[in-house]
């Protein structure tokens, strides 16, 4: 399979602070990669840097993002990337569809193509069939909607034009567990028919488990971990991730006492100067607050721990 | 749609009643009426004036006067004013058109600068330009209306560019048609321009603020990841949800039409209803004020009816209900 978005050495931030630090991965063609981290952890923004749609105050500081051979941080002509060749799907999406449109309106205007309306409109009808909905949302409003309806409007929207790459930003974390299902086999089924990687950003590592072919960890604006889905989950190598998985719902005994990861994530403006996080670290050493872990590959992924490997040098 | 505006109409006409109802009780009950000024001319018998307040009606009890009063309305009677003693129709007929004239004018041109210079302030939000247009909106807000008439007039006096005060100019009488209403306007222009410049402002600052807030809105993201063009943003997702909130602010501009330029009416001596209402007002000439008041509520009603239509229209969720 050949390489579709690589990102290498991404640093994201402003004078003062550093949202992403030292970001580097790749998605293959028709692969899931799954991102997973607490609130906060860079997650969104990793999202947004590839589409360069980043908040006012925050700009690409160092790296590449290589995109089907177009270097994205050099390209100007963003227009012609976003929602054709990259399509993009939201939280919640009751707010990030506009409520004065009709669903079909604004599926029509998202279409790249140069057709007249009548062809547009019978492709956008053709989508919501494909996507579960019925012909009739085309004229009806967001608000006429459910949940998991507008979220299957928001997908057919962003897959009108046959995008290589979806971005997935945590789109069953507003839904109920069933809508929210229904929804992720969709995104599973729509890979096979269109051909189509996905990067999909939750906080829930085992739903990551379920759809993705790989998972990367993130936290505090840094992967820590990233590697196989399978690997990752049944035998993770990060303590990060071992906490994340030992709290798991599944993994408890009836009875048994909730455990959690002793601590708070340190907020952007008050990191660590070493590993991130070393303050919540049970393994920590003197080392691990004064130096960045290199990231290394051990057991067929990447891991940026000192258990496993070096410091960076600062 | 014509059910929910009949609907809407029906409600106005008990909304009427008890809003003249509570204006007419408060002006009786407060202390003294018209003929109490009469009363310190020695001249005047005291016998005339009680005969006076007999014509008038106003020695029955108030609730009873009211009901005379509100059945004259409904065969179109405005009645008497007092002081001028003559119909209060045949007295506001020509004023109330030069008011609303004024009125629609200014709202008109305010509407149609602030609306989009507010756009261009937001999307140049922090930059130079923005910085200056604030500025000149913190002026004019901070500037009371009467202060920017005085240095219009002041400006307009010494390079006397337009005529000031009045409606007409002295060659009128023989003026072809055409020129009579160029010569109207001109006349309009003074106090149109000082109502403009003291709405500005404020308008202005409402506008590009809803265009900041609308500009930070989640869907406004999803269009720029749909790789829409930045202008089609601005004008086509931005622009109809940030218009939204000022439609209601339109509407209740309307029902200023009568009250909102009586001060400049005054100083720059446009012969609208400010000077005569306000005349009306102190000497308690009951049925002129009656008159304003009840003109004035009807256009409140009005512009709140015409804003949820303008609404209704621009958003499908208000549509439903």
């Amino acid at each position: 399979m050949e390489k579709l978005l690589s990102v290498k050495k991404i640093v994201v931030g402003n004078q003062q602070v550093k949202i992403l630090r030292d970001i580097s991965f790749e998605v293959k063609e028709k692969e899931i990669v799954s991102i997973v981290g607490e609130s906060g952890c860079g997650k969104s923004m990793t999202l947004r840097t590839i589409i360069k749609l980043l908040p006012k105050n925050l700009e690409i500081l160092s790296g590449e993002i290589y995109f089907d051979r177009i270097e994205i941080r050099k390209y100007n002509e963003m227009e012609k990337i976003r929602g054709k060749e990259i399509g993009m799907v939201f939280q919640e999406p009751s707010s990030y569809l506009n409520p004065l449109f009709t669903i079909g309106n604004q599926i029509e205007e998202s279409i790249k193509e140069n057709i007249s309306k009548k062809e547009k409109k019978e492709k956008i009808v053709n989508i919501l069939k494909e996507i579960g909905l019925s012909p009739n949302v085309y004229y009806q409003y967001p608000h006429q909607l459910s949940g998991g309806m507008q979220q299957r409007a928001m997908i057919a929207m962003s897959l009108i034009n046959k995008p290589k790459l979806l971005l997935a930003d945590e789109p069953t974390t507003a839904l109920d567990v069933t809508t929210a299902f229904g929804i992720i086999n969709l995104l599973k089924n729509l890979i096979s028919k269109y051909g189509l990687s996905i990067i999909f950003v939750t906080h829930d590592i085992s739903l990551a488990r379920y759809i993705s072919d790989k998972i990367i960890v993130m936290y505090a604006g840094m992967i820590l971990e990233k590697g196989n889905a399978d690997l990752v989950y049944n035998k993770p190598l990060h303590p990060y991730t071992q906490k994340l998985i030992t709290c798991l719902p599944e993994k408890y005994k009836k009875g048994e006492k909730i455990r959690t990861i002793e601590g708070e994530v340190p907020s952007f403006k008050n990191l660590p100067i070493g590993c991130p996080f070393s303050p919540r670290c049970e393994y920590r050493q003197k080392l691990c607050e004064e130096k960045i872990p290199e990231e290394i590959e051990v057991d067929n992924r990447i891991v940026r721990c000192i258990r496993y490997g070096n410091f960076m040098e600062n | 749609m014509r059910r929910y505006i009949l609907n809407r109409l029906f409600q106005f006409i008990p909304l009427l009643i008890g809003m003249t109802f509570i204006s007419f009780l408060i002006i009786q009950i407060s202390p003294g009426d018209y003929f109490t000024q009469l009363k310190m001319n020695p001249e005047i018998s005291p016998e005339t004036i009680e005969n006076m307040r007999k014509l008038f009606g106003l020695d029955k009890p108030v609730i009873i006067q009211y009901f005379y009063w509100l059945k004259n309305i409904f065969s179109f009677n405005l009645g008497v004013s007092f002081s001028y003693h003559v119909p209060v129709s045949f007295l506001i007929k020509v004023r109330l058109k030069n008011t609303i004239a004024l009125s629609i004018f200014s709202i008109f041109l305010t509407w149609i600068i602030s609306i989009p210079l507010g756009i261009y302030g937001a999307i140049k939000d922090k930059k130079i330009q923005e910085r200056i247009l604030s500025f000149f909106a913190y002026i004019g807000i901070s500037l009371p209306g009467f202060f920017i008439a005085m240095l219009v007039i002041f400006f307009i006096s010494k390079t006397a560019i337009l005529p000031l005060g009045g409606t007409t100019s002295i060659f009128y009488e023989n003026a072809s048609n055409f020129e009579k209403f160029i010569d109207y306007l001109k006349h309009l222009l003074v106090p149109g321009l000082i109502l403009t410049l003291s709405g500005i402002g404020s308008l202005y600052r409402l506008m590009k603020n809803n265009f900041l807030e609308t500009l930070n809105s989640p869907y406004i993201f999803t269009a720029y990841a749909k790789g829409i063009p930045t202008y089609k943003i601005y004008f086509k997702h931005a622009l109809r949800n940030a218009i939204n909130p000022m439609i209601t602010i339109f509407g209740y501009e309307l029902s200023g039409i009568l009250s909102g330029a009586g001060l400049v009416e005054i100083i720059t001596g446009w012969p609208g209803m400010g000077r005569l209402v306000l005349e009306g007002v102190l000497s308690f000439d009951l049925y002129l004020v009656m008159a304003s008041l009840l003109i004035g509520g009807i256009l409140l009603i009005l512009g709140n009816l015409l804003a949820d239509i303008l609404l209704a229209l621009t958003d499908p969720r208000v549509r439903l209900r």
